[in-house]
């Protein structure tokens, strides 16, 4: 009797593991529209929206878990988490710690001013002005960059974005560097700041895992993108996230997530585009 | 826009809405607050487990347990407790491969260094219950452990509730260090608020959602307080407690 129990037991395990495999997937969620929780504290944007439509496909869960963007990088390389989804861009320097998937966006850099210091992208780089980043990113990477290249600028790196942008209306620095679309969120929400430019950096961001991939992901990533590229997915996706008001999304996600729940990938895509724009 | 009743909450070009704040104190408490609550409970239970041993080990140990113990209470109260969480989380992963999720890394952590000085609490307390009812003890033929567990410690538990109150008040702060490696309780937690309430709504809100986060941890600091100074006044015994009545 005992024996039999114990047999249903571990049939019963090997069932429940042949079901669905759950990875953590690791983001900063406090960088809008790639990923941010909303006011119930639901995590959404367009990085994890990705990752849950490729999910849905390949037939894997995922846990999403809020990760500081300074340790995101070794978490990852050493397996704290199984996958980054937090609007990296693939360089070499990371390429050491992490392997990434083929690209799946482009992104540039875009300048944030106060709209009243009279620079442009031009002098607030060359004239000796503090510029602020985040700490450990390519934004911060370029400005380095041009100190190294001996131009007269100063850096100051924040653990935060949010940090940064209020060091910038607080007057504390003169310009904020960091990707195009989540610098357009913040001079769409704040009056005093404009973008006084965009560099084309030409950066691809990449989903990534720990080196060697040791749970064989990048495959049904990579696939996974091809996919929803393929099927319009990916395009109402980018419709839905980029360059629309934040608190619309919001309501447009918790009205059609339940349509990726159930599976639909389709159907959850072309509803939040709808909802948001 | 929607006009507000309060005009003095109306600042910049945003209508204040209250109702937003009322959102973030509640996700605050929802998805913040039982974390902050389990992480302060567990150092808490963690120090007096540890800490209480410790302290009767530096009393009445043997002199090497003693020197043991006393090396164990330099080292944890002498290292900052961010530096330790560092240590646990990131040091001892890249190089030994350990892999600790981010809250039992706080946990053991913080709960290092509160054990170090509640043991310090515990032995004052014990010093303060004088030798001779210790001698007196043995002289009526109790063994050392009898005489701890009979005499001494109800004694010694009595007078170290007024000083852990402190720690308590300490430890319950501190647990906000966790969140430097992404635990997700009161602090990260309005961290994520902050994020998202500077773009929806500018981002002098950020000002506002510290304050709540302040908030609530004066409350519970204020609620913890209360209850041990409950207990501290249910537990005196005439002629047995500190001097002088405080009130409450």
């Amino acid at each position: 009797m005992k024996r039999a129990l114990l047999a249903v037991f571990f049939i019963g395990l090997l069932a429940v593991s042949g079901l669905a495999q759950t990875y953590n997937v690791a983001s900063d969620t406090t960088w809008p529209p790639f990923e941010w929780a909303d006011a119930e504290g639901n995590l959404l944007g367009f990085d994890l929206d990705v990752m849950r439509c490729i999910a849905a496909l390949q037939g894997f869960e995922i846990n999403i878990i809020t990760y500081d963007w300074d340790i995101i990088f070794d978490d990852v390389g050493i397996g704290r988490a199984d996958i980054g989804a937090s609007g990296a861009t693939i360089t070499e320097d990371r390429e050491l710690k992490v392997d990434f998937s083929a690209p799946y966006w482009t992104s540039d850099q875009a300048i944030l001013i106060r709209a009243d210091s009279g620079l442009n992208i031009v002098t607030a780089l060359s004239l000796g002005y503090t510029v602020g980043a985040q700490v450990e990113t390519t934004g911060a990477g370029f400005i380095q960059e041009l100190i190294d290249a001996g131009v007269s600028v100063i850096i100051r790196e924040y653990t935060l974005y949010p940090l940064a942008v209020l060091d910038l209306i607080n007057g504390n620095i003169h310009a904020v560097i960091q990707d195009e679309p989540a610098s357009e969120a913040s001079a769409t929400a704040e009056e005093e700041l404009i973008i006084a430019g965009v560099i084309k950096t030409n950066e691809n961001f990449g989903f990534f895992v720990a080196e060697g991939d040791p749970n064989g992901l990048l495959p049904l990533i990579n696939d996974g993108v091809t996919q929803i590229k393929a099927s319009g997915v990916f395009d109402n996706l980018v419709r839905a996230y980029m360059g629309t008001d934040l608190t619309k999304v919001e309501v447009a996600w918790k009205a059609s997530i339940g349509l990726l729940e159930a599976g639909d990938v389709e159907a959850f895509a072309q509803a939040l585009a709808d909802g948001a724009n | 826009m929607v006009r507000h009743a309060f005009p003095s909450l109306t600042f910049g070009r945003y209508t204040s809405s209250m109702s937003t704040i009322w959102q973030s104190l509640e996700l605050l408490i929802v998805k913040g607050l039982p974390t902050t609550i389990l992480l302060t409970l567990g150092l808490l239970g963690t120090g007096v487990l540890l800490g209480f041993p410790i302290a009767f080990a530096q009393v009445y140990g043997y002199r090497p347990l003693r020197w043991l113990c006393r090396g164990y209470e330099q080292l944890f109260r002498g290292i900052p407790a961010l530096v330790l969480i560092l240590i646990l989380h990131s040091g001892l992963a890249r190089s030994f491969n350990i892999l600790l999720p981010a809250f039992t890394s706080a946990l053991i952590a913080l709960g290092l260094r509160s054990s170090a000085y509640q043991s310090q609490i515990f032995r004052g307390a014990i010093q303060s219950v004088s030798q001779g009812q210790m001698m007196a003890a043995r002289a009526l033929g109790m063994s050392k452990i009898r005489a701890i567990r009979y005499i001494i410690l109800p004694q010694a538990f009595r007078l170290s509730i007024p000083p852990w109150t402190n720690e308590y008040s300490s430890v319950l702060k501190d647990t906000s260090l966790a969140s430097a490696i992404g635990v997700l309780e009161l602090t990260k937690q309005g961290t994520l608020i902050f994020t998202r309430i500077q773009f929806v709504m500018g981002v002098k809100y950020i000002l506002v959602i510290l304050i709540l986060v302040a908030f609530v941890y004066l409350v519970l600091t204020y609620i913890g307080n209360a209850a041990l100074g409950f207990l501290e006044n249910q537990l005196r015994i005439p002629g047995f407690e500190m001097k002088g009545k405080v009130e409450r």
